[in-house]
């Protein structure tokens, strides 16, 4: 740093150790502070070399010891001075020697306000950028595709809600007081299936879970809890459910979700480091686990379903009453079907919609009690 | 040797650095490494001169970048070829893992060569030859050799490896060597070898004594419903061999953590011994017990952390519970609250890893310089400048495969 005062002692002369960057050899050597530049002379008072002010630099070392090379040169030239009073005198002199750290903390205060604009514009992608690409991507995908990635979440989003480690035995309808309620629910989602029309067949299944919730997966699989089993009062209520899940398969919602989970993960892993392949399907899955859709998607899922419903000859009124039942009672971070502060509307919603239509109920007397026992057990 | 770092000025480094790593999401890290291994190596004194670093944070920044660039399309094949379900899905796991553990030695070869041509010693710099690949297909098939072995062969591992990098280092034109024996690392290793493996060996040889393996391969065999019961009527000791079996578990896992610090010791005095440049030789007399009072300093720094945190927890909570019951827990509470508990498990981890360097890895690298015995100095004063810098991609592929050191 140029200081315009001089040092009071104004030592002109000091001892220093220099490496000529050529041999290891250590030579004690006299410095002095000449017009033109560092006067470097050996003991014997000959001169080795002339380094002018603008073109030393203060390199890395220990605190009470100044060392000095030249900016640009290839060779390693080192000059050090161990005498404090003589090491501020050519520091006042030389720009590029920066003794109190004055300019590294200057450049280091630019890099942490890049670093910090970085992440703030990382963050800005991570909100906005990476729904707005997830969702201008997901109609363009294949169906092929999608059932792959369907598959791959399938995976971990069974072992996730299989906590007991059920495995097979985790879906319920496969004993045999279980297989009429399996054949119940079949009927029941063909009827939807068929007035659907997807490009992709369903599978669902009711899974050992007591938390009144339904979920869809990329690729058409669909999951119904025997918690939301037990609090149907009637098997339409159930189909109002599995008609708005089929809204999300329909709207793909659950592939969008997958690759917007994907891409954050992606773009985060890079930053911190963290860059296992599968974390991305992982963190993918408990997006689609945890988070809800936006009140957007579900309201259309919404519309999706009542206008289903009416086309089946359905009552969408029992999609309104079951979500109006449970709406509030869902478990914390489960909230694929419902997003509780806006449940009221929503119900409104689809009473408005339900038309007025010819209707026949989904089950029989008989076939709903056979569903409500497709968890019974052997 | 000696070092002259105070404790006080790492401490402040490494904590200013933990914060900005924090705000600035870990972009922070490679000036925080560059500041690190300015603070060691400068501090460091040889026969009187100082080590230097001249690396810069732009340059491992720039190799990060470029590492990045090379691995996100590999990294986005592997995930692609997870997707698919087939033989090529179950194949692409252990291939993948094959590839990034040879890339991730390779990055641990180029790195140590960006590390040694960026450090200079009375006015030469050091470097490295030698083929990177070359390093990372031996160090793989040694890890292979040692899994195999029960780690008998990892005293063979370390001094084959050590010997292959070593006489590929040179200090200007002085060459190094790598002269440790392995056996005497395996003899001096054994005692604890022994300590890990016996219980291990115990546990497997109760199983062998107690169980009827072909009345178990037959009840297998059968299958059907409540195999566990037939295996136990068929095993009347079973139940008291497995109880037994996970009593010996814990024991090498109370022994591992003991051991620990005994192990670093043992490696580091032995590695340190056995380096040589030209005449230039190195004797360690490195201590055991003050590499444990390193890990006992750790531990006190830690507890007294944890202390901290579990305070302001409770007060987060105790606010946050309160906050419950006086409005409504609506979405942006939540928010709140998760945001709070991701900065809790941030500063917790950052923490930890802040005192764990404070402590136990300034301690290694003071004791491991400090207890250096170096003869043959006169060597010193002839050494000719050769070698170039090289290129910062290995630190940035290491950083990125997370197999990055200092």
């Amino acid at each position: 740093m140029a200081d315009p005062i001089e040092p009071p002692l104004a030592a002109k002369s000091g001892a220093g150790i220099y490496f000529d960057g050529v041999t290891s050899a250590r030579r004690d050597v006299i410095v002095e502070l000449a017009p033109g530049g560092l006067q470097v002379s050996g003991g014997d008072g000959r001169a080795l070399t002339t380094w002018s002010y603008d073109e030393i630099e203060g390199l890395a070392a220990p605190d009470n010891i100044l060392r000095l090379g030249r900016r640009g040169s290839a060779a390693l030239e080192r000059l050090e001075i161990r005498d404090p009073d003589f090491a501020a005198a050519i520091d006042a002199r030389a720009e590029y020697v920066d003794r109190t750290g004055s300019l590294e903390r200057r450049q280091r205060l630019s890099v942490i306000r890049w670093s910090v604009g970085a992440t703030v514009s990382l963050l800005v992608v991570a909100w906005f950028g990476v729904p707005a690409i997830a969702t201008r991507v997901t109609p363009l995908l294949p169906t092929g595709i999608e059932l792959k990635l369907g598959d791959a979440v399938n995976m971990q989003v069974r072992a996730m809600l299989d906590t007991r480690k059920k495995g097979a035995a985790f879906d319920c309808g496969t004993a045999a007081p279980e297989i009429p309620g399996r054949a119940a629910l079949d009927k029941l989602v063909r009827r939807l299936e068929a007035a659907a029309a997807l490009p992709l067949a369903l599978r669902t299944n009711v899974v050992r879970r007591t938390e009144a919730n339904a979920l869809a997966l990329p690729g058409g699989q669909l999951y119904v809890f025997e918690g939301l089993i037990a609090k149907a009062e009637n098997a339409d209520e159930v189909a109002g459910v599995i008609a708005h899940e089929i809204g999300h398969v329909a709207h793909r919602d659950g592939t969008r979700a997958v690759l917007e989970g994907g891409g954050l993960s992606f773009l985060f892993g890079m930053l911190l480091g963290d860059f296992v392949g599968g974390g991305a399907v992982v963190f993918a899955a408990k997006t689609v686990l945890q988070s809800s859709y936006t009140r957007e998607a579900e309201s259309a899922a919404d519309a999706y379903a009542t206008d289903l419903l009416n086309k089946t000859g359905g009552d969408a009124h029992s999609l309104a009453n079951i979500l109006g039942r449970i709406g509030g009672a869902t478990e914390p971070g489960m909230k694929i079907l419902l997003n509780h502060p806006e449940t009221k509307a929503r119900v409104a919603a689809i009473n408005n919609a339900t038309a007025i239509n010819a209707r026949s109920p989904f089950l029989d007397t008989g076939e709903w009690t056979a569903l409500k026992k497709i968890c019974a057990g052997p | 040797m000696r070092f002259l770092g105070q404790r006080r000025s790492y401490w402040r480094l490494l904590i200013r650095g933990a914060v900005l790593l924090m705000v600035t999401l870990g972009i922070y890290r490679f000036w925080l490494a560059t500041d690190v291994r300015r603070f060691l190596w400068s501090n460091t004194e040889i026969a009187g001169e100082t080590l230097e670093y001249t690396g810069t944070a732009l340059e491992l920044l720039l190799g990060f970048l470029v590492a990045l660039a090379l691995l996100i399309p590999v990294y986005a094949g592997f995930f692609l070829a997870a997707l698919d379900l087939g033989i090529l899905g179950k194949l692409s796991g252990v291939v993948g893992f094959a590839a990034l553990g040879v890339l991730g030695q390779y990055a641990i070869y180029r790195a140590r060569r960006y590390r040694l041509t960026r450090t200079i010693y009375r006015g030469l710099r050091f470097h490295q030859e030698g083929s990177a690949w070359g390093f990372a297909f031996r160090a793989i098939l040694w890890w292979v050799v040692t899994a195999l072995t029960f780690g008998l062969a990892y005293p063979f591992q370390l001094a084959s490896l050590e010997r292959y990098k070593m006489r590929h280092t040179f200090y200007g034109d002085l060459g190094g060597r790598f002269e440790a024996s392995a056996f005497v690392l395996l003899l001096r290793r054994f005692p604890m070898w022994l300590l890990l493996f016996a219980p291990l060996a115990v546990a497997v040889s109760g199983f062998g004594g107690t169980v009827d393996w072909k009345a178990l391969a037959d009840t297998l065999a059968q299958g059907g419903d409540d195999v566990m019961g037939k295996i136990e009527g068929g095993n009347p000791g079973l139940g008291g061999t497995i109880v037994f079996a996970m009593l010996m578990t814990g024991t090498r896992i109370g022994f591992a953590a003991l051991l620990y610090p005994a192990f670093q010791a043992v490696i580091l005095r032995w590695w340190s011994s056995g380096l040589r440049f030209g005449d230039i030789e190195m004797q360690s007399r490195l201590r055991m017990r003050n590499v444990y009072g390193a890990y006992a300093r750790f531990f006190g720094y830690a507890l007294l952390f944890s202390i901290v945190m579990g305070i302001a927890g409770m007060i987060a909570v105790t606010l946050a519970g309160a906050a419950a019951n006086f409005g409504k827990a609506d979405t942006a509470g939540q928010i709140a609250a998760t945001l709070l508990l991701v900065a809790g498990y941030v500063v917790t981890a950052l923490g930890y890893s802040t005192i764990y360097r404070a402590t136990v890895l300034l301690s290694l690298w003071q004791l491991g310089m400090e207890s250096l015995q170096l003869s043959g100095l006169s060597a010193l004063e002839k050494v000719k400048a050769t070698g170039r810098p090289s290129s910062a991609l290995g630190e940035g592929l290491a950083d990125a495969l997370n197999v990055g050191s200092y």
